[in-house]
């Protein structure tokens, strides 16, 4: 049996999604989270269910991507029940969905999420009267407590078997009519198993899809042309808008007649949610609370990445005792050891606070709030305050960043976003800002550097804007209430973005290491270096010798600073590099080309040809910069 | 004519028009934001910020472009 979670956006479907097939996706406090959706199999006693977690969607009207995805896979008959999530605490806006998936027709069960939500909001739901009303079973959760969710298995069943597929709701007579009317002339059979009632209702919303499926029956478009027309005249406005505001007033009756509205709890949650988007308070807060997140990653990174480290640089100290230094298979098992602790010991380290950090601000509800207080400095640049989110994913790892621009509506403010992304210096370019700059430098060099880092952004934002000019209409969001993130939670999640690492990018750092371990083998190091060294000597200032690890830190990032103490031979760069060159040296490193792991998630999410304009930017920025930078040091 | 830009916070509005294209309008539908619905303004939008609405008990944030463009009329 096949079970699809159909919801809003924010309903909770991946948290039941994940407490009952264990966690499979990432939930977030956050509008749009899940795009695609997920399969998973449950095994309950005999029986394997096969559950199917949907993006969230608003409406079935094919608005956005997620919305068609989802409208195609219930059409196709997949799925033997649906069930409709809702939160419980938007209960009337919800019910709008709830009536669209009635229109399909096919098994459901209503299930009231975050009823202890409701309860705070002053709303007291019937779930009794509202089953009767659609005929459907109707079950009450709490899914991050997970409360009720064993009722889901077996409410399915019942609707499954007894074919409790939701009662028809009536709109006014004169639309039921104009209904009736198209339903007649629907050719039999036109698509199997979808509903002609369904099929009537979108024809009459004037859906663009449907039309162009049905361009070949003239007799019938004409008619539903003219009928639209007769509504247009009659009713006053679009016929589509009629629609939906027909379902809209049967909403706002079923919603009365289930639900007694009180008096909401004033809690302690909502003059904390006051402060944090006060107008005055919110923005020291903000800086506050991102600089605790970036302290606490730093703090605990330094301390789990030095025993780590000291473990495996002993173990290849030793490694010629056991191998002939000479041999080939010696580079290749060094090569294998340096890019194993590369990942293990640089990277891990400072990605497990940071996702830990993101988790609780998410799982909080900060995140939506941030996007609310930024929209206007994001407005400069051209964005709107959705963009925040990508942006601080990406100072922990450029690639989750740039996939989650998936969450922003336009495909241009997508692009810029992700084109932006790349220049945040991520962990891995963190570590080589801290340990050059901030090690032979100092604090106020390395805090320089940031800025500098994010004013080049936003500029760089400014002139994407004058060439790709702002269309979108701006800033529509949901703010979901403010939550208490639940530790268990917390930690899987932690433990999935960490997953997604460790398969994607770590075996990258260990084949690249290998790659450079057999470079050195060969002495090609050496050739290459001089292929390069009109770009690292002539246009940067740099020792030839740099040239390499300019070009493996495609690879890894990080890689580059470490390599500088293996192509020097030396653990002080300060006695083969001056101040000036490190600077140099690091600005090239944050703006030049992206890591292979984040052209791979560009190519996935913007496509080849994009990426490609991305990265020759790139190229382009890091050497203006880092050329200009060298001019201006050079005159003090 | 006044719209959701220029009413001050913790006032009580009635939505009287959404000019705009027939995206924008079912954007704000499906947040539960139609023609004749009360909102209540949480906060203001501030040096060109985005406005904060309550709605049924739900909360939405819109930028200042689209609360340009929703016309309303202020309740008591």
């Amino acid at each position: 049996m096949k079970i699809a979670f159909l919801g809003q956006p924010n309903a909770g479907k991946s948290t039941i999604f994940n407490g009952l097939a264990g966690y499979k996706t990432i939930t977030a406090n956050f509008p749009g989270q899940t795009v695609n959706y997920t399969i998973s199999k449950v095994r309950l006693g005999d029986e394997i269910f096969e559950i199917v977690d949907l993006p969230g969607i608003y409406s079935l009207t094919a608005l956005d991507k997620a919305e068609i995805e989802t409208r195609n896979f219930i059409l196709s008959g997949q799925a033997d029940v649906v069930i409709n999530i809702i939160d419980a605490s938007t209960l009337s806006r919800s019910l709008e969905l709830t009536l669209q998936i009635a229109e399909l027709q096919v098994p459901m069960v209503i299930c009231l999420n975050m009823i202890d939500e409701a309860k705070r909001k002053g709303l007291d739901i019937n779930s009794e009267k509202l089953s009767k009303i659609f005929g459907v079973p109707v079950i009450e959760t709490i899914a991050n407590k997970g409360i009720g969710l064993d009722k889901i298995f077996t409410s399915a069943k019942e609707a499954y078997f007894n074919k409790l597929i939701p009662k028809m709701q009536s709109f006014h007579k004169d639309i039921e009519n104009y209904i009736s009317e198209i339903e007649k002339i629907i050719p039999a059979n036109f698509i199997p198993k979808v509903p002609i009632r369904y099929l009537a209702i979108k024809l009459l919303e004037g859906d663009r899809e449907l039309f162009e499926e049905m361009k070949i029956y003239n007799d019938l478009l004409n008619k539903v042309h003219k009928i639209r027309e007769e509504i247009k005249i009659s009713h006053g406005s679009p016929a589509d808008t009629v629609i939906s505001s027909e379902r809209h007033a049967l909403t706002m009756n079923i919603f009365e007649e289930v639900t007694k509205i009180g008096e909401p709890t004033k809690t302690l949650r909502e003059k904390i949610d006051d402060i944090l988007t006060n107008k005055y308070l919110g923005y020291p807060l903000l800086i506050f609370i991102l600089f605790l997140i970036f302290f606490m990653v730093f703090e605990v990174g330094k301390i789990i990445e030095e025993p780590i480290i000291s473990i495996f640089d002993s173990f290849i100290q030793k490694l010629p005792q056991y191998i002939s230094p000479e041999s080939f298979s010696f580079f290749i098992v060094k090569g294998l050891l340096e890019g194993f602790s590369g990942g293990l010991g640089v990277a891990i380290p400072y990605l497990i606070p940071f996702f830990i950090g993101l988790t609780i601000l998410e799982d909080i509800g900060y995140l939506p709030r941030m996007a609310f207080l930024m929209d206007t400095i994001m407005h400069r640049i051209g964005l709107h305050g959705k963009s925040v989110l990508p942006f601080i994913v990406s100072y922990g790892c450029n690639v989750p960043g740039v996939m989650a621009t998936r969450i922003l509506e336009s495909p241009r403010d997508r692009f810029i976003t992700a084109a932006l992304s790349v220049f945040v210096p991520c962990a891995a370019r963190t570590t080589v800002i801290f340990g050059l700059v901030g090690a032979y430098i100092g604090g106020v060099a390395t805090a320089a550097l940031y800025f500098f880092n994010i004013l080049i952004i936003m500029i760089l934002g400014a002139i994407f804007t004058k060439f790709i000019p702002e269309i979108t209409p701006g800033l529509i969001m949901e703010i979901p209430p403010l939550r208490i993130p639940t530790f268990k939670n917390m930690l899987m999640k932690t433990w999935l973005r960490l997953k997604d690492f460790m398969l994607v990018a770590w075996p990258l750092l260990v084949i690249s290491s290998v790659i450079l371990s057999c470079l050195e083998f060969f002495q090609l190091d050496i050739l290459l270096n001089k292929i390069f060294s009109p770009l690292v000597t002539w246009i940067l200032g740099l020792p030839e010798k740099s040239g390499i690890t300019l070009i493996f830190g495609i690879l890894r990032k990080e890689l580059s600073m470490i390599m500088l103490f293996q192509a020097f031979d030396t653990t002080n760069l300060s006695t083969v590099m001056t101040k000036i060159q490190m600077i140099i040296f690091t600005i090239f490193i944050i703006f030049y080309i992206p890591c292979i792991g984040t052209i791979g998630a560009l190519i996935k999410e913007l496509g080849t040809k994009r990426t490609v304009l991305i990265i020759i930017i790139s190229i382009f920025i890091a050497l203006t910069l880092s050329s200009l930078a060298r001019l201006i040091l050079s005159l003090f | 004519m006044k719209t959701l830009v220029n009413i001050n916070d913790r006032k009580k509005v009635k939505i009287l028009k959404i000019s705009g294209g027939h995206r924008i309008r079912q954007h704000l539908q499906c947040l539960g934001i139609h023609i004749g619905d009360i909102v209540t303004i949480k906060k203001s939008s501030f040096l060109g910020g985005p406005v904060l609405l309550e709605i049924n008990g739900c909360d939405v944030a819109l930028g200042k472009g689209i609360a340009s463009k929703i016309e309303v009329e202020e309740l008591e």
